[in-house]
């Protein structure tokens, strides 16, 4: 009987010993405004991965707009008010994002969300964004079911797999001036990486080709399988989805069998290590499209601002890699939209301000990122990059208007 | 295609082999299932990254560096964590090694930070042609340590004063008490080693790879290997090693890559049904 | 708050022989966990407004969320503490749960009380099979075949889910009890609480049959048990199958509360959990799963609003916490863990046991 009986006093003292103990570092709850602005700051909420499998690159991302967001409070804040961010650890635990979203609606309420890079957590809370009052503005990943119909609670804040497909598929055809290009696409056997081949074929068949999906494992030692899957097949260029390792892997591999063949990874993989990690001759064969310039590729004014910070913040390693561009856009996304919907800003109001259409100019850093009433996806063009290994700095190709040829 | 398949399984494999032995030697010596050995395995990568790429030495002192390094990160764990819970069910150790990992893997992110690490050493990476077969040096010269080492220990545990008290050690606690062998230090020595083979595997995956925590998963396939070996047997450890790179690198190239974790638990699984003890250990213990 | 929940579940364990105390420390246990949810939705307590950090950093939807881990760790501990069978696989069963509710609720559309009876037996039939190997190997080596069912279980599931479902999940309706719809987290609290009581309370209770006698007999002696007439490979094969029944349900509730369900959910850590609960709880001790699902889930959230109240300086220690907290979050949370389970051999459970002997010596 005694391994069953639990003594109830301890328990219940432990607990009230917890509350009373937790009381004096908390904070006077005076004032607590439902939608997270107070009289000299607004808090902002962030959902990412930062401690689980895909930290190495949702963390830099966060340290982004973490960044922007510092440098904007340095220099006064908006509207008097500082913004104060509360960022979510959800470690690619769908349960966390959940519990995460909670939190940032009623417990420590924010004005709004960004992040959210976990696709099947966001489908899991598709139907409590739409039916809630927190508006999620620059997520690094979008879903279809948060876009289509569009829901004036959601803006996207990455440029779409189906996107990168098609600009990487259409980019390579043209620049190799292939009829039919022939594909291989090597994916990481999840989820996501099935629906980036679906695509990849769908990008090659518009074009007269055609495609063949090569899986890869998540945490894999060795590509040797894919690459002589990619001997058979001779495509005429190779797509990747992965993380970084997986392009390492794949060019590492290629590079033993002589394989010459071109190979582009998706906007996520366009790092400074995978470039870093390869020899010139087999890294001058990897590009990546991307709807956010690399650190480092030109001098426009938005470049020279987000290296000016970055180095001042201490994070000159991470400017080069394109997470962290995107965190920093995402960044002056928040800050211009809160600005925008005025100086008594609630949810309320910057959702009607963001649903009536949006947009900000990033003086080169992205694509245009702008919001119409029918489509919330916010950035759609990218273009190619590649790296010189002479200059050790990134390269890109033409302009990102022009990627508009290659998507439907 | 098969020779191919088969020699990058069987170089795959002998990386493995390698991180299984030393999980196989600590469960020999302390009768603990050491989860906390993929974890090992990327403190092996970042202590290669750490005297490789930051401090720049040469790589024979890298390679010093990383055993020394990482016999004393074992020999320390086992002195703080596992010797004061010496008779403690073997659940709750298995408990302390997972928690463990969750501490390693942080202070791993606190000094290195979110993103992967490039490791620069002097190694190989080109191919050899023989036969119309390419022979990556990478993978010889990983293949070619692994069995180097395994030499070294089976040499070091037939021949040596120390390696008979180690076996003797493995054979029974209160026997090797009685007979005067100090059983703390051998237990302590088994952790060492069992850290420092670890850690030479990370070193290899890392240059394989990259030196991330995400090489954590490709450590802890150690478990199913040694266990098709057999818990108790050296032998068995390297051949289960061996057997689990064949088999991901066949299922990878002729069915498909995710596949590849199920053939390795089947067998598992089967070997569990038909040969408990594993295909070299010896039939004792967990039957019913 | 975590205590007065304790306080409910293990209300029904106070001794009739203490008289007058049971039922008032029954009634209070109660009220309480009645009055928890309105406390955690609203932040206050009797109209007073408490700060997030009052309320420790824990929010409705974490509690809702433990309680569905919870019945795992229950079944987990039943089968572990009680009939002596350690199981890593826990995570397979809840898989195994998401599949029989995606087929009987998502693709068939059958009523939830229906989809839940479904894969109750669902996970039963699973658990016999999971428990075969219990038949030919034990202890550790059962372990490990565990641990081979959860791989294999798991590829299954996303066999499936690509099959008939979209890469991104398998969708789930809104769980309806006749005309009671599970939509909010507060009606979600209420269901979770009966369903956690029931099955604490039939556990228990099924302890005190015969049969309940003859595992406890088969796991403290197994020879003895069986020289005494109990047939252990059928008892053990009862245990399996009503502990992974109820860890089914469990997955098909998390299935439902989560609305969409992806098998790379199902994740090794996910099916540790279950273990670390019990462990850091207590074996054996089905009150102390509560404590251990307290531990394990909320206390990271603890330690995370705890680093938030310090305010950043320009310190070494101020760059690290901006650089790097939900580190140093898991760092302060896997050593708390160690040093739990170096200093508390029998779990917080054994902890609870060795103060009320210190007290009842002194009160002597």
């Amino acid at each position: 009987m005694g391994m069953w009986g639990i003594r109830v006093g301890p328990v219940l003292g432990l607990a009230a010993g917890l509350l009373l103990g937790a009381s004096p570092l908390a904070f006077a709850a005076s004032e607590s405004p439902a939608d997270g602005v107070y009289a000299d700051h607004i808090d902002w909420g962030v959902i990412m991965d930062l401690s689980g499998p895909t930290s190495a690159s949702q963390a830099v991302w966060t340290a982004g707009i973490k960044d922007y967001i510092r440098k904007v409070d340095d220099a006064g804040g908006i509207n008097g008010r500082k913004i104060n961010l509360l960022v979510e650890d959800e470690r690619f635990d769908a349960s966390l994002d959940r519990i995460a979203f909670e939190k940032l609606t009623g417990q420590t309420p924010v004005l709004g969300i960004s992040g959210m890079g976990n696709a099947s957590a966001q489908v899991a809370l598709a139907s409590t964004i739409r039916r809630g009052k927190v508006p999620v503005l620059g997520s690094y990943t979008t879903t279809k079911a948060v876009t289509e119909p569009p829901t004036p609670m959601f803006y996207g804040g990455f440029c779409g797999y189906k996107e990168m497909a098609q600009v990487g598929v259409g980019a390579l055809t043209e620049r190799l001036k292939l009829a039919a290009p022939k594909v291989v696409t090597v994916h990481l056997d999840t989820a996501g990486g099935k629906e980036y081949a679906d695509f990849v074929n769908a990008a090659a068949m518009r074009h007269g080709g055609s495609s063949k999906a090569v899986p890869i494992k998540a945490n894999a030692a060795d590509a040797t399988a894919q690459v002589l899957e990619i001997i058979a097949s001779k495509p005429d260029f190779v797509a990747v989805h992965g993380t970084a390792t997986t392009p390492v892997l794949l060019m590492r591999a290629m590079q033993q069998y002589g394989l010459p063949t071109p190979v582009f990874g998706m906007a996520y993989i366009g790092t400074p290590i995978v470039y870093n990690s390869l020899p010139p001759e087999a890294g001058s064969r990897y590009s990546f499209v991307s709807c956010f310039t690399p650190g480092g590729t030109d001098d426009s004014a938005g470049m020279k601002a987000m290296t000016e910070s970055a180095d001042k913040f201490g994070h000159s390693a991470m400017k080069d890699d394109i997470n962290y561009v995107a965190g920093w856009v995402i960044g002056q996304l928040v800050t211009e939209a809160i600005a925008k919907a005025g100086p008594d800003v609630t949810r309320e109001k910057l959702v009607a301000m963001l649903s009536k259409g949006f947009s900000i100019d990033t003086k080169g850093l992205s694509a245009p990122v702008s919001y119409t009433p029918e489509d919330h996806s916010g950035i759609a063009l990218l273009k190619p990059f590649g790296f010189d290994y002479a200059t050790k700095r990134f390269t890109g190709s033409g302009t990102y208007d022009e990627a508009r040829k290659y998507e439907q | 295609m098969l020779p191919q398949v088969l020699f990058s399984g069987l170089a795959l494999g002998s990386i493995y082999g390698l991180v299984a032995l030393g999980f196989a030697l600590v469960f020999k010596a302390t009768d603990v299932l050491n989860f906390a050995q993929g974890m090992f395995v990327v403190v092996g990568a970042f202590l290669a990254v750490t005297a490789g790429t930051q401090l720049h030495l040469p790589f024979a002192l890298t390679l010093m560096f990383i055993v020394v390094a990482a016999a004393l990160i074992g020999a320390a764990i086992q002195a703080l964590l596992i010797r004061p819970l010496t008779g403690r069910s073997m659940l709750s150790i298995i408990m302390v090694t997972i928690a463990l990992s969750i501490v390693l893997r942080a202070l791993i992110e606190i000094i290195f930070g979110p993103q992967p690490r490039a490791l620069t050493t002097p190694m190989p990476t080109g191919v050899f042609i023989v036969e119309g077969v390419r022979i990556s040096q990478l993978h010889m010269l990983a293949a070619g340590v692994s069995w180097l080492c395994l030499g070294l220990f089976a040499l070091f545990f037939r021949f040596t004063t120390f390696g008979l008290q180690m076996r003797a050690t493995a054979n029974g606690h209160e026997a090797a008490l009685v007979s005067g062998i100090n059983v703390d230090f051998v237990n302590r020595v088994a952790w060492a080693i069992g850290s420092v083979l670890a850690a030479i595997g990370g070193l290899f995956l890392a240059q394989l790879q990259l030196a991330s925590t995400e090489l954590e998963g490709i450590g802890l396939l150690a478990l199913p290997a040694v266990v098709i070996g057999g818990l108790q047997s050296i032998p068995g450890a390297i051949i289960g090693g061996l057997l689990v790179g064949l088999i991901e690198q066949l299922a990878s190239s002729y069915v498909s890559p995710r596949s590849a974790d199920i053939f390795v638990y089947t067998l598992l699984l089967l070997v569990l049904m038909v040969r408990p003890w594993g295909l070299f250990g010896q039939r004792e213990l967990g039957r019913v | 708050m975590s205590g007065e929940q304790a306080a409910v579940s293990a209300a029904p364990a106070v001794r009739p022989a203490r008289g007058w105390r049971a039922p008032v420390l029954l009634v209070l246990g109660v009220a309480a966990a009645c009055y928890l949810p309105f406390i955690l939705t609203e932040r206050a307590i009797f109209g007073v407004r408490l700060s997030n950090m009052q309320l420790l950093n824990i929010g409705l939807t974490q509690v809702n969320l433990m309680m569905i881990t919870l019945l795992g760790a229950l079944s987990l501990n039943y089968l572990t503490g009680i009939a002596g069978l350690i199981s890593i696989g826990h995570a397979a069963f809840y898989a195994m749960g998401a599949m029989a509710g995606a087929v009987f609720g998502t693709q068939l559309g059958l009523p939830f009380p229906v989809v839940l009876a479904g894969s109750a037996l669902v996970g039963a039939a699973t658990g016999v099979v999971a428990g075969l190997p219990s038949l030919r190997v034990r202890g550790l080596y059962f372990v490990l075949s565990t641990f081979a069912l959860h791989y294999i279980v798991v590829f299954m599931l996303s066999e499936y889910q690509f099959r008939f479902f979209d890469v991104v999940g398998i969708p789930f309706e809104e769980a309806t009890l006749g005309t009671f719809v599970l939509d909010t987290p507060l009606r979600w609290y209420f269901f979770l609480l009966v369903l956690c009581v029931l099955v604490y309370v039939g556990l228990r209770n099924s302890l005190r049959t015969r049969e309940g006698r003859a595992m406890m007999a088969m796991r403290d002696h197994e020879l003895a048990a069986s020289a005494a007439g109990i047939d252990v490979r059928i008892l053990r094969l009862k245990a399996f199958a009503c502990s992974s029944a109820i860890a089914a349900v469990a997955g098909t509730l998390y299935s439902y509360y989560m609305t969409n369900v992806n098998a790379e959910f199902f994740t090794i850590d996910f099916a540790i959990q279950f273990v670390a609960i019990i462990i850091i709880g207590g074996m054996g001790s089905l009150a102390g799963s509560l404590v251990g699902a307290a531990v394990w889930l909320l206390l990271p959230a603890v330690i995370t609003g705890f680093a938030a109240q310090i305010g950043s300086t320009d310190s070494a220690f101020g760059t690290l916490l901006t650089e790097s907290k939900p580190q140093l979050v898991n760092l302060i949370f896997g050593s708390l863990v160690i040093v739990l389970l170096i200093f508390a051999p029998g779990g917080i459970a054994g902890i609870g046991r060795s103060l009320r002997d210190r007290l009842s010596v002194r009160v002597r």
